[in-house]
Parts: C-alpha cells; structure tokens; sequence
C-alpha cells in the first residue's frame, strides 16, 4: 500500500511524455474501490461511527480529474475527467469497485499516478450544458447553481446518533467550489508492458475520509458560509486514499 | 435531423396508425396544450389505463442515461418503439405498422423525402422511430418563461418569487433550503438522476409496490427510484407524480415540505423542511415562473392532420 500524498494546488512546471504513433503501448486499469475500516464497503450496510453513533452509506461518487503518470520530472496525460461512482449494494460489486480502463499509454516504467479530485477550476468555470451527453460534466445533478460550482463529490448516507438502532439522521456531504478542489501524487513504481493490462487499486476509505467530520451537526452543507465540515473531507483524502498493484 | 424528418416524425406522432384500433397516437397521451402530458393520473391505452402517467415530453431531446420514469429506454430511437407494442397502449405489432405505412397513400412519399428510400420495403419501424425522434428533439422550452427571462437579466421576479427561487437553489442561508434544486436543477430543472422522493413506504429495498428504476437495473437499492420530471409548464401538467396522486400544486409542495414516506434508500433531500405557509406560497410563486405557454401554441408542434 503506497500513501496519496495532497498537493499543493499552484501552477508548476512539469516536462511531458509524447506518445508517437509507432511506440509500443499497453494498458493501464485502474479500480477504485470504497472501504470502511479497511474492508469493502457496502452501500445499505451499517458501520460504526464516531462515540456510539452507527453509519449507513446511500451513495459515494466523486469526480476524478487530470490523471497523470508520473516518470521523473514529466507526467504522461491518461483521462480529463471521470465520474467515479462507488455506491454497490452487493458486496461483489463493492469488492470490485469501480474500474477505469486507459488504453494506449505508452510502454515503460513510471515513478508514480497524480490525479485530482473534484474538477478543476478551468474546468469549474463551464457549465453541463456546456458538454455533450457524453461528458461527465454534463450532468446537471453534479452542478449546483447556488455555488456556480459543479459537485465534486457526493457522500450521502443516514446516521444512528443515539446508537439505538435507528437511522435517524439523513446526511448529504457535497464538496464544490474551486478552494476545495484538491490534488494529489502517489509514488508506486508502475510498468506498462507492451500489449498488457497492469492493475492499480486506488482505495479510498471512508472511515478516514470522515475522520473528525461532525455529521450530526452538518448533516448538509450547500450554504458557502458553512463550508466546515467539507473542508475536513477533502484535507482527509491524503489520509484516507491508499495505492496498490 | 431534416426537415422531412421532422415533418415525417410529426405526422407520425399525431398519427393512430400506430396503434391496434386506429384509436390512439402518442399525441393521445402527449398533448401539447397539456405541455405533452394528458391531464390523467395514468394514461389511457387502447387496452385500459397504464401503470403510470404521462411524461411531459417538454426538452426531452436533452435527456439521456434513461427515459421514461423508470428509465427503461436509453435514448429516443429506442423510446419511439416501445409504446406501439406495448399491450395496453397501442397493442399493436410493428410488423403490422409497416405493412400499414407500405400500403398507405403518403407515407412512402414522406419516407423516401425524409429518407432517400428507394422501395416500399425500406420503410420499417427503425426509420418510423428516427422519424419520431426527430420530431420529439425539437420541442425545446428554455427561453421564453419568466424564470429565463431572469436568468437573462431581462427581468426582475417578483418579490414572493424571488425567494421562492432563493429556497429552490439554496442561495440565501436565512431562508430554509427547500432542496428543490438537487433533483430539479436548471436549466432543464430536471437531472438524469433518478430518487426515492418519499412516496412508497416499504421497510426494506425490496418491498416498494412499484419499484421504478429497480424492476430495469435488478440493483435491489434503485427500488422506488424514479426519474424526475422536468418542472417547466408544470402549472400545465397536473396530477404529479409517476401515480398522478397529487392533483394540485399545494399537494406536491406539502408533501416534500412532510419529507415523504420512510424506506431505506429515500433521498437524503427528503425530511421535515419546516416551511411556514408563506414561504410554501413562494415556492408555488417560483414555480409559476417556469411556465412558457408560448410551448401549448407554437405550429411547429401542432397536430398536422
């Protein structure tokens, strides 16, 4: 397991890979996969949560941008932007998680994967109906009109607060808006072998994503003056994102 | 998309040729001074009335990752063929409306026009489909209401109506977030999402009397999840929801301002609002302002028989 270290978000000068037509390729699959507490995470199913409170999960999405490899100082372009969608309801599907096939990358050896969660600010500036159907950014339920910000990530889910059993406490985290979108480097050597699939895993899990997040009191946050408790989400990917072969 | 197309598309809309008895078209359900709804809490077919009711087809060209309520076509050439063949609708075959639309007076001209077909026998029911399809993409609704015009600058709401539309979206933090806008965002105010909005109890995800987007997908927590409709015209397209259960517009707003039924997978948009009558009234006022009635009028969606 390879930690996701954030980075800072400012211009820097990197050097780029060209891709010629006549370099021998290969292909890179890439799995995101939700956990809680290191085991798959299952939509529908109860973990526990902060004190004596219980945490159901509805749906996980998050909007993965700029992913990048990494070899030395330069960075190989590999997808824009994707819709990541974690919520599975059965545990197979949790355990496989979602799965993103790049094909096409050039052969060789790389230092590391780069990518950032939620969507860029150049990118934040249009809006769904600036995209054709095909487009991620074309969804209107990832836009919110109130922030001119697309979502950049949903965690929806209800809440035990007594810890009685009951769910008695909807929540809808939605992260938006240029200052929460974040960036981040893993360092995992990856081989790209010409006419060959290799695997990553990018796990994200859930218990540390909400580390000191104070749902019960937040249980939504879509008012830009109270922009608290997502703030903490997204400083918590860092923690709480982990690579592997 | 043509002209011809277009055309063609239209007269089959407006056409009962597609159903069993010659007595029902799409327009039979889709009727545009209703803004392409039927005024029924379930549509009548040749055979008895529908599951569900009719979808405004208002800006359904922009739709897409499923239509209909449950979801169950991906896109409007496959939509097109479904209502023909449908047992209580139209209860007719395709097989018989392209032998009709072969032998008829007209429609050979009208496909070769919109086609370039050659014979007789190249008219079949994936070229009737893009016909229709053709015809559905271009009735558009997003300029002319007052919200648009707002939008644009051209105008100022009313005050009841602004903040109706400051609780819609969510943008003035003193007034309660009416959590409108995650399901009926702008501009189609709709999305491609689909939501439990609280009408079915079921204690669990697999008891929901009818289970929507989950009887498409087999995934057991899309039960009871429905697409929501576009809320543009809706003064024109009452009863709401997929039951037609609520028949006026006070009824869809207190029973969101409730929070609905309780079952596993309701949105989490769905809970106690504790809205003040005032304020329900300017939602309803906001809502008004989506009303382009320029829609019900307009010739170029006119029955052309």
């Amino acid at each position: 397991m390879r930690p996701f270290i954030l980075l800072a978000v400012t211009a820097f000068v990197v050097g780029f890979i060209s891709c010629k037509e006549d370099n021998p390729e290969g292909t890179l699959t890439l799995h995101f996969k939700a956990v809680y507490d290191g085991q798959p995470l299952q939509t529908f199913t109860t973990h526990p949560f902060e004190g004596i409170q219980q945490i159901q999960f509805t749906h996980l999405s998050m909007m993965v941008a700029d992913l990048q490899l990494v070899k030395g100082s330069a960075v190989k372009d590999l997808d824009d932007i994707e819709l990541v969608d974690l919520s599975f309801d059965n545990l197979a599907a949790a355990e496989a998680g979602y799965t993103l096939t790049i094909p096409n990358v050039a052969t060789g050896s790389y230092d590391g994967i780069k990518f950032g969660l939620g969507v860029p600010p150049d990118l934040n500036q249009k809006k769904p109906a600036d995209f054709s159907s095909g487009s991620p950014l074309s969804k209107t339920g990832y836009y919110w009109v109130a922030w001119n910000s697309y979502i950049f990530s949903k965690t929806e889910g209800r809440l035990d607060t007594l810890g009685n059993g009951t769910l008695d406490l909807g929540f809808a985290m939605h992260t938006g808006s240029d200052a929460l979108y974040r960036a981040g480097q893993g360092t995992i050597p990856i081989v790209i072998e010409e006419g060959k699939t290799t695997n990553m895993n990018v796990l994200l899990d859930y218990k540390d994503l909400l580390q000191g997040v104070d749902i019960k009191s937040h249980p939504q946050n879509h008012t830009q003056s109270d922009t608290s408790e997502i703030v903490k989400i997204v400083n918590n990917y860092g923690t709480s994102i982990t690579l592997s072969l | 998309m043509t002209v011809d197309g277009i055309r063609l598309g239209r007269k089959l809309f407006y056409d009962p040729i597609l159903s069993v008895d010659s007595t029902v078209s799409c327009a039979t359900c889709h009727q545009q001074a209703l803004s392409f709804t039927d005024g029924l809490d379930r549509s009548q077919g040749v055979a008895g009335m529908t599951r569900r009711g009719s979808l405004s087809l208002i800006n359904v060209g922009f739709h897409y990752d499923g239509l209909f309520w449950d979801g169950r076509s991906p896109n409007l050439e496959h939509l097109s063929l479904i209502p023909p063949e449908d047992p209580i609708e139209m209860a007719e075959t395709w097989d018989n409306v392209e032998l009709k639309l072969r032998n008829h007076p007209v429609y050979p001209t009208d496909f070769r026009q919109a086609f370039g077909i050659d014979n007789v026998s190249g008219i079949d029911r994936h070229l009737a489909a893009k016909a229709i399809s053709q015809f559905l993409r271009t009735i558009v609704s997003g300029h002319n209401s007052r919200y648009d015009r707002f939008v644009r600058g051209e105008i100022f709401l009313e005050e009841n109506e602004f903040n109706g539309y400051l609780m819609f979206f969510n943008i003035d933090p003193s007034l309660p977030d009416a959590q409108c806008g995650h399901c009926h965002n702008a501009p189609l105010m709709a999305t491609n999402d689909y939501f439990n909005n609280g009408l079915q109890e079921s204690p669990d995800l697999y008891s929901f009397p009818d289970p929507g987007l989950g009887a498409i997908t087999g995934i057991a927590s899309d039960n009871g999840r429905f697409k929501p409709p576009t809320l543009r015209n809706l003064v024109f397209t009452a009863p709401y929801m997929h039951d037609g259960r609520f028949k006026t517009l006070p009824e869809v707003v207190d029973h969101y301002a409730s929070g609905g039924k309780e079952s596993p997978n309701k949105s989490s948009f769905m809970f106690n609002l504790v809205l003040t009558e005032s304020q329900k009234a300017d939602i309803l006022a906001f809502l008004l302002t989506l009303t382009d009635s320029t829609t019900l009028t307009n010739p170029a969606f006119k029955n052309p028989f």
